[in-house]
């Protein structure tokens, strides 16, 4: 079953042709990742999904429903959670305010609260600090528990790797893990290994549109066909 | 008693000065000092409250507010002058007022929520300015309604409403005496209200879940719409609060025999409004109360000041302006302010 | 930063760095066309047009409104006399028009060209009209109080432009709602202060004033000293001309117009002069992008010092026209920030960031104004419709009022109402103001379109 479908979708930002055409696929219990250069429009990509930035034509599904020019807290209460690059935590907020503010149902903020803890003791040791005093990869897990708390089916996660330390890394590599047990992912990482970990499928962005795409199985981070476009 | 001593005899004014920090320091000066500065900044703090949500949230500055402050006045006194009769009782006339309080804060906040649905909304993809400008426009046609209105009442509308005032309970009109302390009641109740208000705010904002959105959405709005939060809609909500709040200070300055109900009362609070949100840093509710309360105290201590020593009977006036154009040089971005200079 | 944000044509090369477009044109193919004052009037046709609608407005007005009484509109049976006065402004409006659609110019200079916004402009409206005051009652020291005005009005300016970069020194370290803060602040403490300080006068709240007895005659516009080359201004003194072109008899208020029209349109001109030269591209550089600015080699902050000091020295003058006309000021009428808002009100409705614009707004919202007011100040609406309709439809009942007492509560003087909303429906829709429309309409600015489309012919 589909959850995502972009259908040659086209993007602008003022006069400049972002996305060409651009068409992917996520299905249910999928990650896939989509990588390139930066600057082809991988980011793009991720907030014409949410309408952000709507296209100007072309399709975006999300279990059969075309969701274009929709108002983005629409799109997010279909069960869409964005973790952003730069995380966009909430600074003034405390870690406890910010999980909250992403759950849906007043009535399902406990429970909300006690999946994130789970998941990240971290946060609930600092439920009460205000966001801003967090290191940059405990935002990250911040930014993903609010992704799950918010009863989301399909996650868009854009650079989780991006400014952090390596063993930082890995622990966000297995929260990530974690993650993708309970929903379908869409992520954007230059982090190729990481990537192809963690994902079953892989499209591959050039110049506004997907120039590759295939099992992440049958690649791997250095070999020729990703080179091509990727920066090593 | 400087001045003529500066004409006469000036190697005595050090003296004189010292002569007059003596008396500032006596208990009855500095407790009228104080209490006159509370009470400034509890009306600061009350009509600069509602432009920081407005502006924290959305980036509109709003010009408006000012006349909005004044109808909430007006409306107050019309309530106030309806339901009080010559026979009404002071506690009674408390009781009236939280009634009309009542009124005005709906009735504003209604006004507020249909201008932001209704024009503000339009242009929230244009330049900051152009909402400064419509919202400049809506003063002139507020206070030329205004005016229309009370004329045809013959009400005069750039004369304090007496009649407004004379719905105050007595105790309020007087001072109220503690030993050597003696104090306006009006600035007293003034500062409850104040207080009030700051608190109704701040515990809106941090207690409640709406008030976790306006909070969240003031951030990153993009992040909160990407959440699920309607922003849209908590900007309609947000316009109308802070609407509502100028209307209760109105209601309040309509007893106030310092600023009384008068159309000029839009302009006079608009300003000191303004400039306190700026000193306090924009968006930020904290930095407001904090530049309120700066603000009024300064005021109070440079109108005891310029008034009993030094015969310049605008420079109190002349003060916020002076703290604004002090704060911006030294501080751009304000007591509290986050936002990057020239953010907005 | 500014309303009209997508720049004309004109703008887009001009920033770009190109040669000054608008100089005359080279060719020698166009029809005979090639003597060189032949060339100027082509080119600037639009100008010339305008100029000469205002020259000859006071006869239009004259003639238009003391057509015989015979003379009616067919089917309605109104005088035509009657109708003109009731929509023509009186000339004794249109000499105000003049001096603050200058001011207003000048706030378009600044806030429309380089898109930081002026909000304290009248600070240098104020200071220009106090300062002619103030020398003329001899309180300047070094300057006797029979200097002549258009000594004073140079001098002013001078302090104005002097004063903004003391004001812009510190105001231009902000941008944005900051900037547009900082220089209120200033504007409302020069008002404050010249509200109580007791040099300026005895009753500095009052304003200040040129007495009739020290100043008889008025002030004149002209070369000064040469009493045969100047005329006095004035809306009581002032000199009238008889025998004017050996046809006319021009009475004190129309000389004013025509003076004070003179310095004006000087001034326009002199604006105009520097919006398109190198500096004037600068400053459009600054109001699209001034990071950009920067980054190419402009020092930002010394061009918008330069521009506000002129833009300031600009207000100065008309500030001073001001006050040689009305022979006293009030701190409101002066330093009030309203009276920056009446510049920016001028300025939406005409266009901000073509110069012009203003003059067109102040034309257009003091034309309305004065056709809602009351019928003794030249209006109005009233005088209209009492002769258009009948005594019966005026008198009815409409929830507890007559029509007639409609009208006088709700459009008699009720001029703000209607602007304010004017105002408001022009930034929703018309955001670049008339001229601003009519400039997207056609293209380009109005001066080199017209001349283009009239004359054809080749442009750079």
């Amino acid at each position: 079953m589909t959850v995502l479908e972009v259908e040659d979708v086209h993007t602008y930002y003022g006069e400049s042709h972002i996305l060409e055409g651009v068409s992917l696929e996520v299905d249910d219990g999928e990650v896939v990742a989509l990588m390139g250069r930066n600057g082809v429009g991988k980011t793009t990509t991720i907030r014409t999904i949410l309408q952000l930035t709507p296209p100007l034509n072309g399709a975006v599904r999300f279990r059969g429903t075309d969701i274009v020019d929709e108002e983005t807290h629409e799109v997010a209460r279909r069960g869409i959670g964005w973790i952003p690059e730069d995380r966009r935590v909430f600074a003034q907020l405390t870690v406890e305010e910010n999980l909250r503010v992403a759950v849906p149902n007043q009535d399902e903020i406990a429970a909300g609260l006690e999946l994130a803890y789970d998941a990240f003791p971290i946060l609930e040791e600092r439920r009460e600090q205000r966001a801003e005093t967090l290191s940059g990869g405990q935002q990250q897990m911040l930014a993903l528990a609010r992704g799950l708390v918010g009863e989301n089916e399909l996650l868009l996660v854009d650079e989780p790797s991006e400014g952090l330390a390596p063993q930082i890394v890995a622990t966000v590599a297995e929260s990530l893990a974690d993650a993708a047990t309970q929903t379908s992912m869409l992520l954007v990482e230059q982090n190729l290994p990481l990537a192809l970990d963690l994902a079953d499928r892989f499209y591959v962005l050039d110049n506004g549109s997907v120039v590759d795409d295939g099992e992440t199985d049958d690649v791997s981070a250095d070999s020729d066909r990703l080179r091509r476009y990727l920066s090593a | 008693m400087i001045n003529t001593l500066l004409a006469v005899a000036p190697e005595l004014v050090p003296l004189a000065l010292v002569d007059s920090f003596i008396e500032f320091l006596h208990p009855s000066e500095l407790s009228r000092v104080l209490i006159d500065g509370l009470s400034k900044a509890a009306i600061y703090a009350m009509i600069a409250g509602g432009l920081t949500l407005i502006f924290g949230l959305m980036g509109v500055l709003n010009f408006a507010h000012g006349s909005l402050t004044m109808v909430g006045a007006y409306l107050g006194g019309a309530v106030m002058v309806l339901m009080v009769s010559s026979t009404t009782g002071p506690l009674a006339r408390v009781a009236f007022f939280f009634v009309a309080v009542a009124v005005v804060f709906g009735a504003l906040s209604a006004v507020g929520g249909a201008l932001e649905v209704t024009l503000i909304r339009r242009l929230y993809d244009r330049p900051p300015i152009a909402q400064i400008l419509l919202t400049f426009g809506l003063t002139l046609i507020i206070d030329e309604l205004m005016r229309i209105i009370l004329e045809f009442y013959d009400i005069q509308p750039r004369a304090d409403w007496i009649a407004a005032w004379g719905t105050k309970p007595w105790f309020l009109s007087q001072r109220l005496s503690v030993g050597p302390i003696s104090v306006r009641g009006i600035a007293l109740f003034e500062i409850v209200m104040g207080v009030l208000t700051v608190a109704g705010i701040w515990a809106f904002l941090t207690r409640t879940r709406y008030g976790l959105f306006i909070r969240a959405g003031s951030e990153d709005s993009e992040m909160a719409s990407a959440l699920g939060i309607d922003v849209r809609r908590v900007f309609t909500v947000v316009f109308a609060l802070g609407t509502g709040v100028a209307g209760i200070a109105g209601a309040l300055l309509m007893w106030d025999t310092h600023w009384g109900a008068s159309v000029p009362l839009g302009a006079e609070t608009l300003l000191p409004a303004f400039v306190v949100v700026i000193i306090g840093g924009l968006g930020t509710f904290r930095g407001t109360v904090a530049a309120a309360l700066l603000v009024g105290l300064v005021d109070a201590i440079m109108s005891w000041w310029f008034v009993n020593e030094i015969k310049f009977s605008g420079l109190p006036q002349l003060t916020i302006f002076l703290i604004l154009v002090f704060v911006l040089i030294v501080r751009p971005q304000g007591l509290f302010g986050v936002e990057e200079v020239g953010g907005h | 930063m500014a309303i009209s944000d997508d720049a004309s044509p004109e703008d887009a090369t001009v920033a770009s760095g190109s040669e000054d477009a608008v100089t005359t044109t080279q060719d020698s193919d166009a029809s005979g066309w090639s003597a060189w004052p032949v060339r100027y009037a082509r080119d600037h046709i639009v100008h010339l047009v305008v100029i000469l609608l205002f020259a000859v407005y006071p006869g239009l007005y004259h003639e238009a409104t003391t057509l015989p009484d015979g003379l009616v509109i067919p089917l309605v049976d109104v005088q035509l006399a009657l109708v003109f006065q009731s929509f023509l402004p009186q000339v004794t409006t249109m000499t105000p028009i003049l001096y603050f659609g200058l001011f207003a110019m000048s706030f378009d200079f600044i806030s429309g060209y380089t898109g930081y916004l002026s909000f304290g402009h009248a600070a240098f409206y104020g200071i220009g009209a106090y300062f002619v005051i103030l020398v003329a009652n001899g309180k300047i020291p070094l300057l006797a109080s029979g200097t002549p005005f258009m000594v004073s009005l140079v001098l002013a300016a001078v302090l104005a432009a002097l004063i903004a970069v003391a004001i812009g020194f510190v105001s231009f370290r902000l941008t944005g709602v900051y900037f547009a803060m900082i220089t209120l602040g200033f504007a409302q403490v020069f008002y404050v202060f010249v509200r109580g300080w007791d040099w300026v006068s005895t009753t500095p709240r009052d304003g200040v004033g040129v007495s009739f007895a020290t100043h008889p005659e008025g002030f004149r516009i002209g070369i000064p000293y040469l009493d045969s080359a100047s005329y006095a201004i004035g809306r009581l003194t002032g000199s009238g001309i008889d025998n004017f072109l050996g046809m006319f008899d021009l009475s004190t208020n129309v000389v004013s117009f025509y003076m004070i029209g003179l310095v004006v349109l000087v001034c326009y001109f002199l604006m105009q002069r520097i919006i398109h030269s190198p500096f004037g591209r600068v400053m459009i550089a600054i109001r699209e992008n001034e990071e950009r600015a920067e980054a190419v080699g402009y020092n930002t902050f010394y061009y918008k010092l330069g521009a506000f000091a002129i833009s300031g020295a600009f207000a100065g003058v008309g500030g001073a026209l001001f006050a040689g006309y009305r022979r006293s000021v009030t701190p409101e009428n002066t330093f009030y920030f309203l009276t920056t808002g009446d510049a920016l009100l001028s300025s939406i409705i005409g266009g901000l960031g073509t110069i012009a614009g203003p003059l067109y707004g102040r034309l257009f919202e003091q034309g309305l104004a004065e056709f809602l007011s009351k019928g003794s100040e030249g209006g109005g609406l009233l005088p209209l419709l009492q002769e258009l309709l009948s005594d019966s439809l005026l008198g009815t009942n409409v929830l507890g009022l007559t029509i007639e007492e409609m009208i006088d509560v709700f459009i008699n003087g009720r001029a703000s109402l209607y602007v304010g909303i004017v105002f408001v429906l022009f930034v929703l829709f018309v955001p670049n103001g008339l001229l601003g429309t009519l400039r997207d309409r056609l293209g380009g600015p109005i001066a080199k379109v017209v001349p283009d489309r009239l004359f054809g012919g080749e442009r750079p």
